[in-house]
């Protein structure tokens, strides 16, 4: 078991290396590609935790992605040199002023009826504030409700596939806060002290890849500790969990939170690299999506399902350069998401690990698999 | 004169017409060892369900100790000293046996709490003492679902025996058992004994013997009566109940 666990921190030291090392061999315009693929696996990340060790499938996970980068969007939005030149004293959002009713006072607080809900992000902070605990507010509500009333399985991921729709609808449909379909662009650097967020320079690049490094080793370290193992002891049997006087919805409830906290984390972070937010962020697709390189990368293992997301994406960037591959692509990760659902549960990630397993201790295990079939094979005679 | 650990005291439930279980009292002393028979269907299973949280009773109270715990939550039962093995094995499947261990000397139930690393060397002491009682020493980093059936239901007691409850209930601990495990699990069981208040659920009789002191005789979802092994084996409604034609062997 420890020695697992030291191949394990020696993958996950080799995978943050490599991430900063990374700017050394890449031009401006892979380095950007590279931060969105970063930013992809962080939601490999919140994938993992919240399926592979709390059983939790959540669909939605696509709407704290978009709930992060909208609230930080709205920051950038009204720091941007388009919205301080509207001609009032507060900056204005240029969509709102296409939008206004004739004669509507050219301010945030009164120029249609909900714009003051923008009045907070003026402040950057506010904003960056808001893409964590919007998040965390959502999925606090919804998984107290949810698991409370001990919803489980397909139930939850049902929940949370309909609740992202419904407020991507709602965000669509209130186009005068928004900008409805065309979602939030022309958006300003994100400013701290002398660095600002300049989607091609090595900073920035290097601001998502240590906050990847960070996420990744920051839940790794948390399914290791006993309530990372109680949730997963829930995920295997809740009832046996529950005859153990363990609060079983209070550990789905937190894990969900973190999963969703890392997803607007990551919201706010691609809203940096990509400057936009959009309400394509709270697709169905892209939710599904998620699953399918945590799916592929291996569920059960953080890194894995990381590495994952990113490989998969880097993968599809390269081959969409020939655009007769880009359909076939698509049915190529179809095709591998399949094999690996039926063949291989645990994704690649698993499948390394057991190779690893296998590699280190052939002769133990062979052993113990034999034990193991006799014994079996006594208890049947007896019983027989 | 011991204390009463369990108090069940006229304790009802109806699943449609059925009543499962139909005015129920009895008493079980502290470190007593009480053995539950019954035919298929009388209710066994049932009453069990309702001492620890399961389904709830529609009459009746349940004391532990001096603290009535009728219709709680389960795992607030458990945590005021209820612990409870199931029919159908039930442990964490895809954790080795030591992390199920683990799992249960966690003896904070809150979230918050646990977010530390490792455990007291007490506990890990415990952990090995428990896992030379169940036998499973050679199998701890096993993952529990390549356990043999009679080592899954070893690795639910020594569940039991971590979570350290006053009263635990076993539910047919021996289903399904050869006889050399069975006998295993006698020695397991007759180990928990006096450290425990034990209710035990069992068919196999010979099990029966080797475990007894006091039995206590469900049919219908009615105590039909309850002695020590000798007056139940000689008793004649028990006979023509639960026994059929068939005289206990
Ligand atoms: N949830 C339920 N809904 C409806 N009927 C139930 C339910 N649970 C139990 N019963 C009924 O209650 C009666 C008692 O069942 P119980 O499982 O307690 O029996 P048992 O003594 O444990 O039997 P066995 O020896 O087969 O385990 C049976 O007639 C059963 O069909
Ligand atoms: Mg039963």
């Amino acid at each position: 078991m420890a020695s697992r666990q030291r191949y394990d921190f020696l993958l996950y030291g080799l995978f943050v290396a490599a991430i900063l090392l990374a700017p050394l061999m890449l031009d401006e315009f892979w380095l950007n590609r590279i931060a969105k693929y970063l930013v992809f696996g962080m939601l490999g990340v919140a994938v993992a935790l919240s399926w592979g060790y709390a059983g939790i499938l959540n669909l939605g996970q696509g709407l704290f992605f978009g709930a992060g980068a909208y609230m930080l969007a709205m920051s950038l939005k009204l720091a941007s040199p388009t919205s301080l030149q509207q001609g009032s004293d507060t900056p204005v959002p240029d969509f709102m002023l296409w939008n206004a009713e004739p004669g509507a006072l050219t301010q945030l607080c009164c120029i249609n009826k909900g714009s003051f809900i923008w009045l907070p992000f003026q402040s950057q902070w506010f904003g960056v504030a808001m893409g964590i605990v919007l998040p965390v507010v959502i999925a606090t509500i919804t998984g107290l409700i949810v698991f409370r009333n001990r919803i489980s399985g397909v139930f939850v991921s049902i929940i949370t596939l309909a609740l992202v729709l419904l407020v991507r609808l709602l965000v669509i449909d209130a186009q005068p806060l928004t900008n409805g379909f065309n979602g939030l662009t022309d958006l300003a650097w994100l400013t701290i002290g002398a660095f600002q967020s300049d989607p091609y320079s090595r900073a920035t690049y290097y601001l998502v890849a240590i906050a990847l490094s960070l996420v990744l080793v920051g839940a790794r370290l948390l399914v290791s500790t006993r309530a990372g193992l109680i949730l997963q002891a829930t995920r295997d049997d809740e009832t046996r969990a529950r005859y153990l006087g363990l609060d079983v919805p209070s550990y789905q409830i937190f894990f969900f939170v973190v999963s969703a906290a890392i997803c607007g984390f990551a919201g706010m972070l691609y809203v940096m690299v990509s400057e936009f937010a959009s309400p394509t962020f709270m697709d169905l697709s892209f939710s599904i999506t998620m699953v399918v390189w945590a799916a592929v990368g291996g569920r059960s293992s953080i890194l894995g399902a990381c590495v994952g997301a990113i490989l998969i994406n880097m993968i599809e960037a390269k081959v969409s350069e020939t655009k007769a591959l880009v359909e076939v692509w698509k049915a190529v990760v179809g095709l591998i998401f399949v094999l690996v659902v039926l063949y291989l549960p645990r994704g690649l990630g698993g499948f390394a690990h057991d190779l690893l397993d296998r590699w280190r201790a052939p002769a133990t295990e062979a052993a113990s698999d034999e034990g193991l079939v006799a014994e079996s094979r006594d208890a049947l005679a007896e019983r027989g | 004169m011991a204390a009463t650990a369990l108090t069940i005291d006229g304790l009802e439930v109806s699943f449609g017409s059925v009543k499962a279980v139909n005015n129920v009292t009895m008493t079980i002393a502290e470190g007593e060892l009480r053995v539950l028979l019954g035919a298929n269907g009388a209710g066994k299973t049932t009453l069990m369900d309702l001492i620890s949280g399961r389904t709830h009773s529609t009459s009746g109270h349940i004391h532990l100790y001096d603290t009535e715990i009728t219709n709680w939550q389960e795992h607030r039962i458990a945590r005021a000293g209820i612990g409870r093995k199931f029919q159908i094995p039930s442990v964490f499947r895809e954790l080795t046996v030591r992390q199920n261990f683990e799992v249960a000397s966690c003896r904070n139930p809150s979230v918050f709490a646990n977010l530390g690393f490792g455990f007291s060397r007490h506990a890990l002491a415990r952990i090995e003492e428990v896992l030379a009682i169940v036998d499973l020493r050679d199998k701890a980093d096993v993952t529990a679902a390549y356990l043999s059936h009679g080592q899954t239901q070893w690795l639910e007691l020594g569940l039991l025996m971590l979570q350290d409850p006053k009263v635990i209930l076993l539910d047919e601990p021996t289903a399904g058992m050869t006889a050399a495990e069975t006998k295993k699990t006698a020695n397991i069981i007759n180990s928990m004994r006096g450290k425990h208040t034990l209710l035990v659920v069992e068919h196999d009789m010979a099990f029966v013997r080797e475990i007894a002191e006091r039995i206590t005789v469900l049919h219908l979802g009615e105590v039909l009566a309850e002695g020590d092994i000798a007056s139940i084996e000689t008793n004649e409604a028990v006979r023509r109940a639960y026994l059929g034609s068939r005289s206990i062997s």
